[in-house]
């Protein structure tokens, strides 16, 4: 067991972290404690498959601008078990850079056939599918030119599993001076989706981007 | 299976990553930080104490952490968690999840619940998951200041003695209660570590 929790490090460039991220060392959780600090977060009921489809607003719909692109995979614990049923949510810019979220005032181009968020449930092998739009890389602070690559943001909760993580792409040349991205160091390499052929079928390209939940906490209740 | 074959097999967990700034609100439509309503229309309420926890989440500058995500997790009024692993407990409250999750667009927050219940040595707290813009989840626990458990409880242990205080939710008032989390600087908030411990 390690003796010390871990030290946070401040992402490079990055204003919102150097303001945010706590400067204390974080303090192990006694074992006594520890399963108090797994959430059993209730599922979300009822989605629609079409949520799935971020390239459309709805079926039948005009597809948004930019290269449709699969992205799928399988959601597992360290021990390659998969996490099913899980709620995975997936939120990304469209291929402009721009983001549908009203907060987002950039003045980047909107695409109005892109919502750019899409929600969908892991499967009994822990897998899914999501279809979007290669998102665009966009320009993060002007002041000192700094990007941030193209990335798709994924959210996973459901049952004890809790991961919020990004994939981004291989060769974006914006990759390297991301801050998270530095913070990942040598182990970059798991938030890469890796890129495949779709052959005869109406997308780009698509990227597999498996997902390993690490910790305690996607183990603490049956996987259920 | 050994503890030598359990580290061998072991995958690479996939980097946690910062929220950011755009996680879509929409997300957060069917979230509720009132745990004292089961379901809407329905005349069965959870047992216990209501009360409400006001607050906010402040950055290193004292201002107010705009769009953090936040995540609430309690035991009922009888300190027990609702898990599949305690269906069968009596002690569960049909009517009360001890889970909320609220976005809050200005960092201020008002949690509706239960007072949680003392469970053994465990004195009677919140666990707060915070997701926001520039960091990956931090979690830590909330306690209610002069609660004659806290001098046993577990975890306060491990919290130094001079910043015990900073997890302690105040009461202002009958059924009324206030705390401040400060992210990082001045009067930190103490946070914990659930990915190595």
């Amino acid at each position: 067991m390690t003796k010390l929790g871990r030290q946070i490090v401040i992402g490079p460039t990055d204003n919102t972290s150097n303001e945010r991220t706590p400067r204390n060392r974080l303090l192990l959780i006694p074992d006594a404690a520890r399963a108090s600090f797994v959430p059993w977060a209730p599922r979300v009921q009822g989605l629609d498959p079409a949520e799935a489809d971020l390239t459309r607003l709805t079926p039948g719909r005009p597809r948004a601008e930019g290269d449709p692109i699969k992205v799928t995979g399988k959601v597992m614990d360290e021990f390659g078990r998969p996490i099913k049923n899980s709620i995975i949510e997936i939120w990304n810019a469209n291929k402009y850079g721009r983001y549908s979220h009203i907060e987002d005032h950039s003045g980047l181009q909107l695409d109005p056939n892109f919502l750019g968020l899409g929600r969908t449930i892991s499967n009994d092998q822990g897998e899914y599918e999501f279809w979007t739009i290669r998102p665009g890389a966009y320009l993060a602070r002007p002041d000192i030119n700094r990007w941030r690559p193209k990335h798709i943001h994924f959210s996973i909760r459901g049952g004890s599993s809790r991961l919020i993580t990004q994939m981004y792409f291989d060769g974006d040349e914006h990759n390297d001076t991301d801050p998270m991205r530095i913070l990942m160091g040598d182990n970059f390499h798991t938030n890469i989706g890796k890129e495949y052929e779709t052959p005869d079928e109406d997308f780009d390209c698509g990227y597999k981007f498996d997902i390993v939940i690490g910790g305690k906490n996607p183990t603490f209740f049956e996987n259920i | 299976m050994t503890h030598s074959n359990k580290k061998i097999n072991r995958l690479t967990p996939t980097n946690e990553d910062t929220i950011g700034p755009y996680y879509p609100i929409s997300f957060c439509d069917g979230d509720s930080i009132d745990m004292t309503t089961a379901k809407n229309g329905i005349i069965f309420e959870p047992d216990g104490e209501k009360i409400t926890v006001t607050g906010c989440v402040k950055d290193i500058n004292g201002n107010l952490a705009n769009g953090v995500l936040l995540e609430f997790w309690q035991a009922n009024a009888k300190g027990v968690y609702s898990t599949p692993d305690n269906m069968g407990d009596p002690d569960i409250d049909p009517w009360f999840t001890g889970y909320g999750r609220h976005r809050t667009m200005n960092g201020n927050f008002s949690l509706k619940t239960i007072k949680p219940g003392r469970c053994g040595d465990r004195a009677p707290n919140i666990t707060l998951t915070i997701f926001s813009d520039g960091i990956m989840r931090v979690v830590t626990q909330l306690f209610f200041e002069n609660d004659p458990a806290n001098d046993q409880d577990p975890l306060l242990q491990v919290v130094p003695e001079d910043l015990r205080e900073r997890l302690m939710i105040k009461n202002t008032g009958k059924n009324k209660y206030y705390i401040e989390i400060i992210m990082a600087g001045e009067n930190e908030t103490p946070f914990f570590d659930d990915l190595l411990s």
